[in-house]
């Protein structure tokens, strides 16, 4: 008895094919692993299934029946429940009142609403107290009661997305032996992984994605390794990259960080005990699968989050130093996040030129205003970037632009450290050479680089040393010409190196 | 179908003075509606109200008068608007400006004028300032809101200034009626011209240097970048905490300033209604000028002369509710003129594609804050 059938489901978005034909079956009282690397179009076919999308073409059938999806409180109707990476309760509501909110009987006393949600959630072994409000739950018990809310709405196909993500390995278990459960009473539960030991431990059968259509269905979880998962998951190289040509010389050590480890709220370590090196000159790639710590070590050797550790340019001791002194020191960063927090949204094209720069344009407390055009329109027409007004907010530029504004003013007065974060992620064709042509000049005059990307041939064409990061650690090191996409993607799963 | 608001690449030039002058015509064209349905004649009464306002120097003097207050109060709201926060409390710290300006005059009653005048002054200061701190600290250390904060606080400087007139500073030769005893004659700020003092002069260099640092100085920069992300803010070494705390504590110091100016220039003694209002007039004045301290002088004067028109033709039998109705159609013509700055409207069916390349991006715009974004969105008009 198949539950899900998602077939030849095709869905546009401007300038972006998130789907292209892809399909999925899943069997009745199974648990499925969609597998994918980021942008694969996972997410898509799931919003597809859940009615948060309607697809462009394609077909939806569940236990047998087309169904037409126009919003999501249609497909909760037909049996289907998604949990949202990002979880979406009421933190001062407590655990019943968040489960029924929206689905509750029309007359219940608070008693008898927290035991039927206490009921439901023993029955499926969700330990979990009705009473508590969700401000007070630890992630994997916020998680629970997503899971209750669904089971509420009676869900007979319940869609986790990334579930283990947030959750400490114990936290994980659980998870599994609950899926489980639900799936030994006839549910079935579509569990979006990266994780090999994840999938083999907890799924029945496996589905693989990649650039939006589905490249092995319905695999035996059992027949899996770790190699033919990567191959399948990131696949052979489109195009033949053009490789770097390397300097033999590495200079000299230009950043020495230590037994880097960042907690996140949750006291999990997100970062832990990661040491790296950076030589002038160099380009150190950093691969991995988004969340295993990529963002949260940047931040830290930038100075946006605290962390334990020590981190060293030269002969200075950067360990305590806020994120001003070490740009002064020489450390630049494009961070991930390019509007927010490497950009403004707010403020004009020369505000944000000047942001590292403002506090040496000020003549005492008065920022000199034609230095400070000078400055962005110089910076403006070195890197390209094309705006109407100076004075326009960068809210209105392309991403392409932004990047280049952003890129530009960080390189700018020659930095000793270069930490890009994502740096070409999301721009077309022209933007991404335009920044890595950025990148590699800097890399000539001297400058080192740590290229942190979630693009296995940017990394391979550009890095002379390639390392991958799982879990918060370090899980091994690669030499770009000697290795493949699949050596780089079976770590990147965490099996194999390690 | 239907209209739908679009973001405009670039925001319309000129949008606050324009913001200001459709929101006027606006109030003028529904108040005339108001005003003839409760039979006044709309002309006339717009005539007396800019006579009253405008018509000659010392009508012109009563309004800059009132315009001290709302431009200082103002300009309190704006300072901790432009960095993103909602400082509710000015009508608060006004009434702990003037109940420290009133206790110098208590300590020291025998004092020459200028010495008086200028203690009493710095005393109000530091009265607002010193309601401002708790707000400041519990925002910058804890994360309080310091909407509720300072909004609260304003019930408390109610109730002391009550309680001061009333008990411990109760004049007894008042009658029984609630206030403290007169201030020394030399306490009064010595006029300028017809019904303005030198208060007048005070707020004018206080607004001109406040509104100029704020648009030009490294501080004032730092204020704009954190109130427009402040993880960017965080990204270059600014420390937030210290901003939010020093920031807050200043607002409170421009609002209590007003304080002492209105005890010493316009009123002859501490009485419960010290606070005038002016303060959550303020508000509206720093929501007018879009959070920007440089705008807050010209709004305060556009203000003040409403305001005075308001009182004018309450004389001509015209209710009370009415002038008030004006003075609130106006704030809200002008706000919206402010979001047409910014947005344009247009006609047409929200085709499917437009409505779903929203949707990819919906999930990570939703976990922007709330509470403290709205004055930046007023900020984000043109510089």
């Amino acid at each position: 008895m198949l539950a899900v059938e998602l077939e030849n489901i095709w869905k546009r978005f401007p300038g972006v094919v998130a789907n292209a034909g892809a399909s999925l079956t899943v069997k009745a009282g199974s648990v499925h692993a969609v597998l994918g690397e980021n942008g694969a179009g996972k997410t898509t076919l799931m919003n597809v299934l859940a009615g948060v999308y309607q697809p462009d073409k394609g077909t939806v059938r569940l236990h047998g029946e087309q169904q037409r999806f126009t919003k999501p409180a249609d497909a909760i109707a037909a049996g289907v429940g998604m949990v949202h990476q990002e979880f979406r309760l009421v933190p001062t509501f407590t655990v019943a009142e968040n489960v029924v909110l929206g689905a509750a009987p029309m007359r219940i006393s608070k008693a008898d609403l927290e035991r039927q949600v206490g009921e439901l959630a023993e029955r499926f072994g969700l330990a979990t107290d009705p009473a508590q409000e969700i401000w007070q739950l630890s992630m994997g018990e916020r998680q629970r009661v997503e899971i209750l809310k669904a089971l509420w709405r009676e869900a007979r196909v319940l869609i986790l997305d990334e579930p283990t993500a947030v959750l400490t390995p114990s936290e994980a278990e659980e998870l599994g032996r609950i899926t489980a459960t639900m799936a030994e009473d006839g549910r079935s539960i579509i569990f979006i992984s990266h994780k090999l030991d994840e999938v083999t431990a907890f799924c029945d059968e496996a589905t693989v994605l990649r650039g939006g259509t589905t490249v092995a269905s319905s695999l035996d979880v059992a027949d899996l390794n770790a190699a033919m998962l990567a191959e399948l998951m990131v696949g052979q190289a489109t195009a033949v990259s053009q490789r770097r040509e390397r300097a033999n010389t590495p200079g000299e050590v230009a950043l020495t960080a230590r037994d880097i480890t960042v907690r996140d709220l949750h006291g999990r370590n997100v970062v832990d005990g990661v040491s790296v090196q950076i030589r002038s000159g160099e380009i150190v790639g950093l691969a991995g699968v988004a969340g295993n710590g990529q963002r949260p070590l940047a931040d830290a050797l930038a100075g946006l989050t605290t962390s334990t550790g020590t981190i060293k340019m030269g002969i200075h001791d950067l360990t305590k130093a806020t994120p001003n002194d070490r740009h002064r020191r020489g450390l630049s960063y494009v961070p991930e996040d390019r509007i927010g927090v490497g950009l403004a949204p707010r403020l004009s094209v020369t505000d944000n030129a000047i942001m590292r720069a403002y506090r040496l344009l000020a003549r005492g407390p008065i920022i000199d205003r034609e230095g400070a055009a000078d400055f962005a329109d110089e910076l403006v027409e070195q890197f390209n970037v094309k705006v109407a007004r100076m004075d326009q907010p960068i809210a209105g530029l392309s991403g392409g632009n932004l990047q280049r504004l952003l890129v530009g003013r960080e390189v700018d007065g020659q930095p000793t450290v270069l930490i890009a974060a994502q740096p070409t992620r999301g721009l077309d064709v022209q933007g991404v050479a335009a920044i890595q042509r950025v990148l590699l000049e800097q890399a000539e005059t001297g400058v080192g680089i740590l290229l942190i990307s979630e693009d296995l041939d940017e990394l391979l064409a550009l890095s002379d040393r390639l390392l991958v990061m799982h879990e918060g650690h370090i899980v091994g090191e690669f030499d770009p010409d000697l290795s493949t996409r699949a050596d780089v993607g079976v770590a990147m799963t965490g099996a194999g190196v390690a | 179908m239907g209209w739908r608001l679009v973001k405009r690449d670039t925001p319309l030039p000129g949008g606050q003075v324009r913001a200001f002058a459709v929101g006027l015509l606006l109030a003028l064209v529904l108040g005339s509606i108001l005003l003839l349905a409760a039979g006044h004649n709309p002309l006339s009464t717009y005539q007396r109200m800019l006579d009253a306002s405008f018509g000659s120097l010392r009508e012109i003097s009563t309004t800059l008068d009132r315009a001290v207050p709302l431009g200082l109060a103002g300009l309190a709201v704006a300072v901790a608007g432009s960095m993103g926060l909602w400082n509710i409390g000015a009508e608060g710290q006004i009434i702990a400006g003037a109940i420290a300006a009133a206790w110098v005059a208590r300590l020291a009653p025998d004092l020459n004028g200028f010495s008086l005048i200028t203690l009493m002054l710095l005393a109000s200061v530091v009265g607002g300032a010193l309601l401002a701190l708790g707000p400041a600290l519990a925002r910058a250390q804890l994360g309080v809101s310091e909407i509720i904060t300072t909004l609260m606080l304003n019930e408390v400087a109610i109730r002391i200034v009550r309680y001061l007139v009333n008990g411990p500073w109760k004049d007894p030769l008042s009658f029984g009626f609630p206030a403290a005893p007169e201030l020394p004659d030399q306490a009064a700020l010595p006029d300028l011209y017809q019904r303005s003092n030198i208060g007048l002069l005070i707020a004018a260099v206080v607004i001109a240097v406040f509104g100029w640092l704020a648009a030009r100085s490294r501080w004032g920069y730092e204020l704009r970048l954190a109130g427009s992300s402040e993880r960017a803010a965080q990204y270059v070494g600014i420390s937030l905490k210290s901003k939010v705390l020093t920031v807050l504590v200043l607002s409170g110091a421009f609002a209590g300033l007003a304080g002492g100016i209105l005890l010493t220039g316009s009123s002859d003694r501490l009485v419960e209604g010290v606070g005038g209002g002016f303060g959550y007039a303020g508000i509206i004045v720093a929501a007018l000028a879009l959070m920007r301290p440089s705008g807050v002088a010209a709004v305060a004067v556009a203000f003040g002369a409403v305001q005075v028109g308001g009182l004018a033709i309450e004389t001509q039998g015209v209710p009370a509710a009415i002038a008030d109705i004006l003075q609130g159609l106006i704030l809200f013509g002008a706000l919206t003129a402010a979001v047409f700055g910014n947005y344009r409207l247009v006609r047409g069916s929200a085709d499917a594609d437009t409505t779903e390349t929203a949707d990819p991006v919906d999930e990570s715009a939703g976990t922007e804050s709330i509470g403290t974004d709205l004055p930046g969105e007023i900020a984000g008009g043109p510089a």
